[in-house]
């Protein structure tokens, strides 16, 4: 009963996002694509998307990369510790609802969102501006939002400030694993447990050129962010909802 | 039923302090009945109710209900709750707020317009309904508070702090449908720092001071006071005959005076002498209710 309850309120959900997220998304994504493209199409003059040494896809492939990024951060906003602080959840889970359900349930229906949104910037772009695989890019925002939703869900069950530690964690790991990466030591054993966002380059690069992406890669970032939504749902179950 | 058993709640800073805002509390609430909850600020009640909700777990003790660990029972069949705090996303319009909590409450599709409509029309919510959150009066607010609490049948009802920020047609209003939501099956708590409310609404009333249960008061006719206590008097005319028939009144202005009688004989003695020398007494009620008194003896007791 509960499932059916749930299901009914996910478009409440997805409407949230709708008009909350997923208009920044475009926003910002807007922004972004316009201030990557403009200087070059300003440069290069009339029928430059047609100019063989231009190397558009790679400009697309650094936006889409960093917009897919920022997508998946406002999407994981507060997902679960916005309702903690702002008491939200006090009327919602009086009602005959699990807060685990609840929350798994946002996660899918966040996604749901971010490829919305990105399927709709990608395709505008792809034909305004240059013909590219709007499925690749799709398919890397899927990875991204696994490999940093999880990891993100878990910080928003654990924290009130959850944005902020996710972004710190992302490019902590980032800069920590160029620093001591390479170390045999303990330091260096300690790094790789670190989120592997290194592999996020590789995966950019090959999946949103031709689609395809190592698979031992993927399995890293999908399955780092997978266990990190497992442990979001423990801390969910085992912490308080009132602080 | 609703038992507490020995619960406690501590909590604790990360410096390592700690603070009991519960402590060894013990109670059980049978069907049918309405409890109230008084106490000063900080006495712990909204602890109290955010572990019978299961939002918070107790460091000592058990909450069940029906049988089944609170958050357990919650989970499975709701509980119409409405916070002291309303905690509504402010962009969210009146009326799809009570769709959104509808649903979640599983009020069936076909049900959901009428069963909105219904209690948006009964808590005088109609030319709000469109408003967003954010736009609400604080009454307004707490009326939508409240129907989110009404949306179903729920058994087990608890209202925090429920008339704050009514004005006094609401408060009676509120009071009227909390007489029409008493049923043999269910149980209503009622968390006030407003004793005449409490005195008027629940059968029991429990005392908290300091997270501790200080007393239970039963609030019946049956309690009232057979012996001592402090009456006041509203005179129409002979207000100088009072202190001749109750030697020691003290006059509390506007033709009223407290009177205080070591037993009921003594004060109908005192009125019966009063009315044959022609006074003309417009009314008699206790100066305290039995509630406010045993209040303010647990938790003087305890300052």
């Amino acid at each position: 009963m509960t499932k059916g309850r749930l299901g009914r309120y996910a478009l409440w959900q997805f409407r949230d996002f709708a008009t909350d997220r997923a208009i920044a998304i475009l926003i910002i994504g807007t922004l972004m694509g316009y201030l990557a493209v403009e200087p070059i199409r300003r440069l290069m003059g009339p029928g430059w998307a047609g100019n063989p040494q231009l190397p558009l896809a790679r400009i697309v492939a650094s936006v889409a990369s960093s917009l897919t990024t920022l997508a998946v951060l406002i999407a994981l906003n507060g997902m679960i510790s916005q309702d903690r602080k702002r008491g939200y959840y006090r009327f919602l889970f009086a009602k005959p609802v699990s807060p685990l359900l609840y929350y798994a349930q946002l996660f899918l229906v966040h996604l749901a969102g971010v490829l919305a949104a990105m399927a709709v910037l990608t395709g505008v772009f792809s034909f305004f501006v240059a013909p590219f695989s709007v499925k690749n890019i799709l398919m890397y925002t899927l990875v991204v939002y696994f490999a940093m939703g999880g990891i993100g869900f878990f910080i928003s069950a654990a924290t009130r400030f959850d944005w902020v530690t996710l972004a710190a964690v992302w490019v902590g790991s980032r800069v920590l694993r160029g620093l001591f990466g390479d170390e045999q030591g303990i330091r260096g054993q300690l790094v790789k447990l670190l989120p592997p966002v290194h592999k996020v380059d590789d995966v950019a690069a090959s999946l949103l050129s031709d689609g395809t992406a190592p698979m031992g890669d993927l399995a890293w970032l999908v399955g780092y962010g997978a266990l990190f939504f497992v442990l979001g749902l423990v801390v969910l179950r085992q912490r308080s909802l009132a602080s | 039923m609703i038992e507490f058993r020995n619960v406690g709640k501590t909590y604790k800073s990360l410096l390592g302090s700690a603070v009991k805002a519960v402590e060894e509390f013990s109670l059980v609430i049978a069907e049918g009945e309405v409890l109230g909850i008084a106490g000063p600020n900080g006495a712990g009640k909204s602890t109290l109710i955010a572990m019978l909700l299961g939002y918070l777990r107790p460091t000592t003790g058990t909450v069940d209900i029906d049988g089944m660990p609170a958050r357990a029972y919650v989970e499975a069949h709701g509980i119409g709750y409405l916070s002291e705090l309303i905690g509504i996303n402010p962009k969210w319009r009146a009326d799809t707020a009570l769709v959104r909590y509808a649903t979640l409450a599983g009020v069936p599709e076909a049900d959901l317009a009428r069963t909105v409509d219904g209690l948006i029309e009964r808590l005088g919510l109609g030319e709000h309904r469109k408003k967003k959150i954010k736009a609400l009066s604080k009454g307004n607010l707490q009326r939508l508070g409240l129907a989110q609490a009404l949306l179903r049948e729920e058994k087990i009802l608890v209202l925090d702090e429920p008339t704050h920020g009514l004005d006094p047609l609401w408060t009676q209003k509120f009071r009227d449908i909390v007489g029409e939501l008493r049923r043999p099956d269910r149980i209503i708590l009622i968390a006030s720092h407003n004793l005449d409310e409490l005195q008027r609404l629940a059968d029991r009333v429990v005392i908290m001071d300091r997270g501790r249960l200080q007393r239970v008061v039963s609030t019946g006719y049956d309690e009232a006071p057979q012996s001592a206590g402090t009456y006041r008097l509203s005179m129409a005319s002979g207000h100088d005959l009072v202190v001749e028939c109750f030697p020691g009144a003290i006059a509390a202005g506007r033709g009223e005076f407290d009177v205080t009688i070591s037993e009921l004989a003594e004060l109908n003695r005192g009125l019966a002498e009063l009315i044959g020398r022609g006074a003309l007494v417009a009314s008699v009620v206790p100066a305290r209710s039995v509630l406010e008194q045993q209040f303010r003896e647990a938790v003087g007791e305890t300052r």
